[in-house]
């Protein structure tokens, strides 16, 4: 026998349920509506024209190129790299394209066939592809939660998100391929280009799904945008820069790989330096020993009063030289350790090296400063209750304190960690081979300084959010222990 | 009761200040093993500084404390001093990384250097000595002060010290709690432990003490026994200390 009271609270909870019911009903037809419309007009002709000709003017050569669509890929096809400064104007030509031939349908089909012009069709097709893979999932999903009346799981609406957004960007990159990317063509062409009902149909399809799924997602409490978000956005770009203008992103990605691999190299050998580093530094702080506390406190103020630029070129360009006159007065005026003083003399820094102890000796003092407050943050307690057990002050450390102090310090930890992976760039003024080197020669090649640093700048800040994505988990995983 | 043996815990005019505060000023006093001995005070009367100055967890300036004829000089000493004796804190202060189970065997495993199925059948053993046998594998955090204070006993009994000092042990519990705790250090009394107490606690006082000291502002003021104490106490500052506490 239920209470007034309760009656009351299940009644209302039972008109909650059915507005609810009513709105998420409506919600789920615009996307289901766009869904069906993207279905449809994928058999609808995507554009009544295609280019035929295009004539690309060069101020010393014309060069000509029968294929839709090719400019800047088509004269890399003949051995000859484009430069930029050359480049006077395009003339387009544009033909009919049959009803049938024209349809998303048969694009994709087209693009499977032809054996000899795959490579250049591919991504248009996997622009298609990928749009009607959304509609398709979206509209499953969707047809199934409105018919048992449940809230979408998270994982389902995460997923009808992405590809929401993954069909209005791939809609985009059609009409843009037919332009080949070239925004200046694509201004001053677009009206020539004659647009059939289907690619309608498909983009107004494409965005009334975004539309749905955002309205769905309002619906929940938990946002489904998610910071793994970027790091797709930018990786995606990186490969769609890529494949879709292979020319010269695709060129200038093949010269930064290895430059990456170094970056990668001198971040980890480094970081791990630096938390040795880091620690031993700490320890120094917060010790009651004078003498180590102020060797720990000279190295944290002097290192942290220095550019890192600069405390990198003193390593390179100066400690040779302090080396060696070290080295030679050490020689003459100490026998005892002349052997020292030879080692001094002869020592050859290698870029590699010399930049690995330049971020250490830099990033160590930051580090011993995080690991002294990460400590001092433990309570004094558990400190005096390790060592009324009978522990040494190490074993305390190592046992007890340590473990604790390292939840604490991970977050910031983390943070230098990517602070680190964008300040290695600073060692290509070192002649170490990293990104930044490589780009900077890349550009003094070819002089395509926005597409060679937008390349660079990318993949650095995929780079940088996947370490911050995996710093996030760790942290999560670490608090979730306690 | 007469000491036939040498007293376990000697204290020998200590004096020690925190740079201009006086904490104590020459301190005298001695314990005798299985004695059960209760320190009482104002706050600020340096009551809990003496109890750590028995293990070192703070220095004395002058004077010299000798506990089971080891004088606290030199750093070996001091850690083998600390093996023998074994400290309850009023915060508790359990490892919070660490499950119950493995507050109590970390130290058996490291200083004693005992295996692990032995220092983890003492643990059990000690878990249920203190009552709360089922609580091996929950971390601290997900106990309540009584259990926490429980098997900080139990943390220290592991060690098989020779005298237990507890410092305010029952002072940061709820009252329901306090009980559960105290029985533990009755039995614990019982048993024959040498144990230094600074306590509010006076039922604790009357059932269990040999001896009380009662400190004010850095000395002891008076030594008497429970039947004194809550009888006739000869100073008049115990009896107006007394008269605040007992209500």
């Amino acid at each position: 026998m239920l209470s007034s009271e309760e009656r009351v609270l299940s009644e209302s909870r039972e008109v909650q349920h059915g507005s609810l019911r009513t709105s998420l009903d409506r919600r789920y037809a615009v996307a289901l509506i766009g869904s069906l419309l993207v279905l449809v007009s994928f058999f609808l002709p995507l554009f009544g024209q295609k280019i035929v000709r295009t004539v690309t003017y060069y101020s010393a050569e014309e060069v000509v190129s029968e294929y839709p669509g090719l400019i800047w890929g088509q004269h890399y096809r003949e051995g000859r790299p484009p430069k930029k400064q050359e480049y006077v104007r395009t003339e387009l030509e544009f033909g009919p394209t049959d009803v049938g031939s024209g349809s998303g349908c048969a694009w994709v089909s087209a693009a499977i066939e032809d054996e000899e012009n795959r490579r250049q069709l591919i991504g248009n097709a996997l622009s298609l592809i990928a749009v009607l893979c959304g509609a398709i999932v979206i509209g499953i999903i969707g047809l199934r939660e409105w018919r048992t009346g449940r809230a979408p799981g998270l994982g389902a609406v995460k997923l009808m998100f992405y590809l929401a957004v993954l069909s209005v960007l791939a809609m985009a990159a059609v009409l843009l391929y037919q332009f080949d990317f070239d925004v200046s063509v694509l201004k001053a062409r677009v009206g020539e280009l004659d647009v059939a009902p289907g690619y309608w149909g498909m983009s107004l399809g494409s965005a009334l799904l975004l539309i749905g799924v955002l309205l769905i997602c309002q619906n929940r409490r938990h946002p489904v945008f998610s910071w793994w978000v970027l790091v797709y956005g930018a990786a995606l770009a990186v490969w769609a820069l890529s494949k879709f203008k292979p020319v010269p992103f695709a060129e200038i990605f093949q010269f930064l790989s290895d430059g990456i691999v170094v970056t990668l190299r001198i971040t980890s050998v480094s970081f791990f330096c630096i938390l040795v580093a880091g620690l031993i530094g700490g320890l120094g702080r917060i010790s009651k020993n004078r003498v180590l506390n102020g060797i720990a406190s000279l190295y944290v103020e002097i290192v942290r009063g220095i550019p890192l630029l600069v405390q990198l070129l003193f390593i390179w360009f100066a400690l040779p030289q302090v080396n060696k006159s070290l080295g030679s007065y050490i020689v003459e005026n100490i026998p005892a350790i002349s052997g020292l003083g030879e080692w001094l003399v002869n020592l050859r820094l290698s870029p590699f090296s010399a930049a690995v102890i330049g971020l250490t000796v830099c990033y160590g003092a930051y580090m011993s400063e995080i690991f002294r407050a990460g400590i001092a943050s433990i309570s004094k307690g558990q400190m005096e209750a390790a060592r009324s057990l009978g522990m040494s002050y190490f074993q305390a450390m190592r046992w007890v304190i340590l473990p604790q102090a390292i939840r604490v310090i991970l977050p910031p930890v983390g943070n230098e960690f990517v602070a680190l992976l964008k300040d290695s760039s600073l060692v290509s003024v070192l002649a170490v081979s990293d990104l930044t080197r490589r780009g900077r020669e890349y550009m003094a090649r070819t002089f395509l300084s926005l597409e060679t640093w937008a390349m660079v700048a990318l993949i650095y800040l995929v780079m940088t959010l996947l370490a911050s994505r995996a710093v996030a988990m760790f942290e999560e995983r670490a608090s979730f222990e306690r | 009761m007469e000491q036939v043996k040498e007293d376990i815990i000697q204290i020998e005019h200590v004096s020690k200040s925190f740079g201009r505060v006086r904490a104590l000023t020459d301190v005298s006093l001695s314990v005798g093993r299985a004695e059960v001995v209760v320190i009482i005070g104002p706050s600020g009367s340096g009551k809990s500084t003496l109890l750590r100055c028995i293990n070192h967890l703070e220095g004395v300036d002058k004077g010299c404390i000798i506990v089971d004829g080891m004088p606290l000089t030199d750093a070996e000493n001091i850690n083998r001093v600390r093996t023998e004796v074994g400290m309850v804190f009023q915060l508790f202060n359990l490892f919070p990384h660490l499950t119950a189970l493995e507050n109590i065997t970390l130290a058996q495993r490291i200083i004693r250097k005992r295996s692990r199925e032995e220092s983890e059948r003492k643990g059990h053993e000690l878990l249920e000595r203190v009552g709360i046998p089922e609580k091996a594998d929950v971390y601290p955090v997900q106990l309540s002060g009584g259990q926490q204070q429980r098997v900080a006993i139990a943390r220290a009994m592991a060690m098989d010290p020779k005298i237990m000092l507890f410092d305010e042990p029952t002072s940061a519990l709820d009252p329901e709690m306090i009980k559960e705790v105290l029985d533990v250090m009755l039995d614990l009394a019982a048993e024959g432990m040498t144990m230094v107490v600074v306590s509010h606690e006076m039922g604790f006082v009357r059932a269990a003490a040999d001896r009380i000291f009662f400190m004010d502002e850095g000395s002891i003021v008076e030594e008497t026994t429970p039947d004194e104490l809550f009888t006739a106490p000869k100073e008049e500052r115990t009896r107006q200390f007394l008269s605040k506490i007992l209500h």
